[in-house]
């Protein structure tokens, strides 16, 4: 019979790309909770499984870490988890330590470094199947023997081996080996002194900190412990695992001299890149058709349903226009996260930094702020959270300072709004978007090569990345990643948006005007006043009064420009018209075209680079500890984006354009 | 004598960055400011290591991980042949 009371905490320990994350969906399945660690930006995962024997156990994932000597602040949470001194989080009870079987000798640094600290230990040999397929011969009864904890051969991704592996965490757990190693009688003593003293003091983890103040007495000592540990498990791995004789070139291998290859990488990485942008067009073009038709029908089923008046034309013209007007883009938005978790989940995204270090290194920065710069191309708030894996300080917080500047899906709704009124064909579409996200990217650059030294002096940024083998996407997962994501679109759509489009709304349809004529009603209103004092500061722009409260009403959030412009043009349009045809009808007041490609060009420049988004300023200060870079951010930003837009038109009005 | 036989072993050894590609080396010693970074990722003493490309950023294969890292970071590994 199973106990619904929880009996153990197990914490998941692991390097990076061990599979660990694979391993928590594999043992909780849909029991998990997504929170945050007190006082930092860090998730904190935890879910529940039953053992065998009908015993409840929480798992918590904590973050991958290469050893407990930290250095980004993911691993220090890890760290700090273990030896008790992170803040209301309980000390766990057992620890399941996830190992890859291609790469087991450096992934029981951490293992040993778990077991100093005296924990009972399960060990999961994950990737157990690549391993065999790499002709490796894996011996768990030896390792078991040798550290003295049970090792389990699984496969996270296949869940072999999972019933093994719960039945290895049944309660009571196997007792701690405790520490494996031996020093120098000299060492010894000064370490058990410690442990006496730090029990004295009466410190969480003794254990943990005797040793670590030990280790920490000058580099020598540290040096002495870390060699002796990876004697101790060069000795034991002799016993427990035997490799092929023969070199084989791998799949890897094979793949990554034409992906690291300093000229076909480039082409390889281009074309890739390309590729993505060209199906962002060509790929949704049917579900958006699908969309707009739905959205359409809805209307017109409202519309019949409903009298006219002022009811209806909020249902029609402001709620359904303006979450529709957003909610359009879903398909664009899902196929943008769907070709970057696969990238993420073939093992490519590292081969893109590898690539990028040449450029970044150029402007300051290393390949490691390529990764999260990357992830600022789904949305800014996890890549400026992605920019904990850089260790360099100065490098880390000139990376959260330029990333908004690589264009997030937020602004998709607009640049695939505005690019088909500059050009015609998927093809050019597509180029052009991938021009607009290169324009930001590039800009970035420069920005941090201009930044990075006003930031103060500091060592030269130094590369060191795993590049993990290539593997076939975990296709749970990435429906996983894309499932989250476009919930989260969709309930962005069905809550800010919504709201947001009641208020504009409200704003071009009050206060009522005598005449019944819609252009008269939308200048007399709330939003025809916000436009009129709008208007002098964007004209200069191109952009009448409509685009400039479209442009301020972005600020709560980008997506809503477009929401604005559904709205504004509802109002005084025919039935039926499309809105991208709405905005190539409308005229400026001597009849002229309004949205032309230099005034669409202004308007693209503009969103490229000013950061309308208020949770990424908030998540930067929470980052950087500090509103000034925060608020510091935001301002220079939004100056920047009025004077590039402002210069695109004014040039291009000097050239001849209209 | 068997003093003179470790000095006689540390002359003959290179830097990871002076070291031929495709050939396989044992890690001897790993000196300088981003030692205790280098060995938390593997390079250790007594691992073996085989040098996979040359160039800024190096390629090289640690008990089969495949890690990419900067030509300063290499100089601060001393190799021997395996």
């Amino acid at each position: 019979m199973s106990d619904s009371s929880i009996k153990a905490r197990i914490a998941l320990v692991g390097n990076p790309n061990a599979g660990k994350t694979t391993l928590f969906n594999a043992l909780t399945g849909k029991n998990q909770k997504v929170g945050n660690y007190a006082g930092a930006t860090v998730s904190r995962k935890s879910g529940t499984f039953f053992t065998p024997h009908g015993h409840k156990l929480e798992l918590i994932d904590l973050p991958g870490a290469y050893s407990l000597d930290p250095n980004s602040p993911d691993e220090k949470i890890t760290r700090d988890v273990l030896i008790g001194d992170q803040e209301s989080e309980e000390t766990p009870d057992l620890i399941l330590c996830v190992l890859d079987a291609t790469h087991l000798e450096r992934h029981l640094y951490l293992l040993l470094q778990v077991l100093d600290l005296g924990y009972p230990v399960v060990a999961a040999l994950n990737k157990i199947d690549s391993a065999e397929a790499q002709g490796l011969s894996l011996d768990p009864t030896a390792l078991s023997e040798g550290f003295g904890v049970p090792f389990v051969a699984i496969s996270a991704m296949t869940e072999r081996g999972i019933t093994q592996l719960k039945h290895a965490l049944r309660h009571p757990f196997p007792s701690p080996p405790g520490r494996l190693w031996k020093g120098p009688a000299e060492l010894e003593d000064a370490i058990e002194k410690s442990i006496k003293l730090a029990e004295t003091k009466g410190e969480t983890h003794p254990t943990a900190s005797g040793l670590t103040s030990v280790a920490n007495k000058g580099p020598e000592t540290k040096e002495f412990i870390q060699k002796t540990r990876f004697e101790f498990i060069h000795r034991v791995v002799e016993a427990g695992l035997q490799r092929p004789n023969e070199d084989s070139l791998a799949l890897t291998d094979r793949i990554d001299a034409h992906a690291l290859h300093p000229v076909r990488g480039w082409i390889i990485f281009t074309a890739l890149m390309l590729t993505v942008f060209w199906s962002i067009f060509k790929l949704a073009e049917v579900p958006m058709g699908w969309i707009e038709q739905s959205q359409e029908a809805l209307q017109g089923w409202v519309e019949s349903l409903i009298g006219k008046g002022d009811f209806q034309s909020l249902i029609v013209d402001g709620i359904i226009a303006g979450v529709g007007g957003v909610l359009v883009f879903l398909p664009q938005i899902v196929l943008l996260f769907f070709f970057i978790s696969l990238l993420e989940n073939s093992g490519y995204m590292a081969r893109a930094a590898y690539l990028m270090d040449g450029v970044m290194s150029k402007v300051g920065l290393s390949g490691k702020s390529f990764l999260p710069l990357l992830s600022g191309y789904a949305c800014a708030i996890p890549g400026i959270m992605a920019t904990r894996t850089i260790p360099n300080a100065k490098e880390r917080l000139a990376t959260i300072l330029i990333l908004p500047w690589t264009s997030c899906t937020a602004r998709l709704p607009v640049y695939t709004l505005i690019i088909p009124l500059i050009f015609a064909g998927a093809l050019q579409q597509g180029l052009a978007l991938f021009g607009i996200y290169a324009l930001g990217t590039i800009t970035a650059l420069f920005a941090a090569k201009f930044l990075k030294p006003s930031l103060g002096k500091t060592e030269a940024p130094q590369f060191l990345l795993e590049l993990p083998p290539y593997q076939k996407p975990q296709w749970t997962h990435v429906l996983r990643q894309v499932g989250e994501r476009a919930f989260a679109f969709i309930k962005k759509a069905g809550t800010v948006i919504l709201g947001l489009s009641i208020i504009l709304w409200f704003l071009e349809s009050y206060p009522k005007s005598d005449s019944d004529d819609p252009i008269v009603q939308q200048s007399e209103s709330f939003n025809g006043q916000i436009g009129e004092i709008m208007e002098p500061v964007v004209a200069p722009l191109g952009w009448d009064a409509r685009m400039g409260t479209a442009m301020m009403a972005s600020f709560a959030a980008r997506e809503v420009f477009r929401s604005s412009l559904a709205i504004s043009y509802a109002t005084d349009e025919e039935d039926g018209e499309e809105m991208r045809d709405r905005l190539t009808a409308s005229t400026r007041a001597d009849g002229a075209a309004l949205y032309t490609p230099l005034v669409g060009l202004s308007i693209i420049v503009f969103f490229v680079y000013a950061l309308q988004c208020l949770p990424t300023t908030v998540v930067v200060r929470r980052e950087t500890g500090s509103w000034k870079w925060a608020t510091g951010q935001l301002a220079a930003m939004t100056v920047f984006a009025y004077l590039a837009a402002l210069m695109v038109y004014q040039t291009g009005k000097l050239l001849g354009y209209s | 004598m068997a003093n003179f036989a470790k000095d006689l072993e540390l002359d003959s050894a290179l830097t990871l960055s002076q070291a031929a590609i495709g050939c396989e080396f044992q890690i001897r010693q790993v000196q300088g400011p981003a030692c205790s970074q280098l060995r938390d990722i593997g390079f250790c003493e007594q691992m073996r290591v085989k040098k996979l490309t040359d160039g800024r950023n190096m390629l090289c294969t640690v008990c089969g991980t495949r890690l990419a890292l900067s030509r300063d970071l290499a100089d601060q590994i001393q190799v021997v042949p395996a």
